[in-house]
């Protein structure tokens, strides 16, 4: 599945911060943290910010845009 | 079992209320009475009250998110269309029945089936946008 992929999960864990500190500092649920790290859900460009700022890399390092293989 | 968040927890007290509510409404009575919606809208209101009472009284963290807003907004929008089809399909189905005779303008109780239809599409439309709201937490969206 191409688009949006992150590595919120592999941060996090190298900070050593639960799925609801990362959703507490950001300002949204715990399931939203999960649908994120599961690439369920593509954040707004707000929330993305806040997550990168609260994982403490930028953008990029956080999130990668991957663009969808044309057919044919 | 997974954790459902605030939001997950009133959809699913409002779909067992609407259940609870509209189910013995529309199975076990006759629908022909306005008093009986007019109890029915009281009824459902209580048991909602109560329940969100009950889950916010047990849920210590109540945040709502963008992801919530988005998955209401997909839930209405599933809400909206089920209304309008059927809308349409009622009022064809009144055209067909009116033109071949089968009802009877003159009963004066018409306007309460007609009462009692409407406020089953409306119903069904919201039991509809609950569920939507239900499957998209599911399916992490």
């Amino acid at each position: 599945m191409a688009g949006i992929r992150n590595r919120i999960r592999e941060l996090r864990a190298a900070r050593e911060m639960t799925q609801q500190d990362l959703a507490d500092r950001v300002g949204v649920t715990r399931q939203t943290v999960i649908a994120m790290e599961q690439d369920k859900y593509s954040p707004s460009l707000e929330t993305a910010f806040k997550v990168a700022l609260a994982l403490g890399v930028t953008l990029e390092q956080c999130f990668q845009y991957e663009p969808r293989r044309e057919r044919g | 079992m997974p954790i459902l968040s605030y939001r997950e927890k009133t959809l699913y007290a409002s779909l067992i209320a609407e259940i609870l509510v509209y189910g013995p409404y529309f199975f076990l009575h006759q629908q022909n009475s306005v008093n009986k919606v007019g109890g029915m809208i009281a009824a459902i209101i209580a048991l909602q009250i109560l329940l969100q009472l009950l889950i916010a009284l047990f849920t210590r963290n109540r945040v709502t998110d963008e992801r919530d807003h988005l998955i209401e907004l997909r839930g209405y929008r599933a809400g909206y269309l089920t209304l309008a089809s059927l809308m349409v399909l009622g009022l064809a189905a009144l055209w067909f029945h009116a033109t071949r005779g089968d009802i009877n303008f003159e009963n004066h109780r018409i306007g309460l089936h007609f009462l009692s239809v409407f406020f089953g599409m409306l119903v069904i439309a919201d039991i509809t946008k609950t569920a939507t709201q239900i499957v998209s937490y599911r399916r992490a969206l």
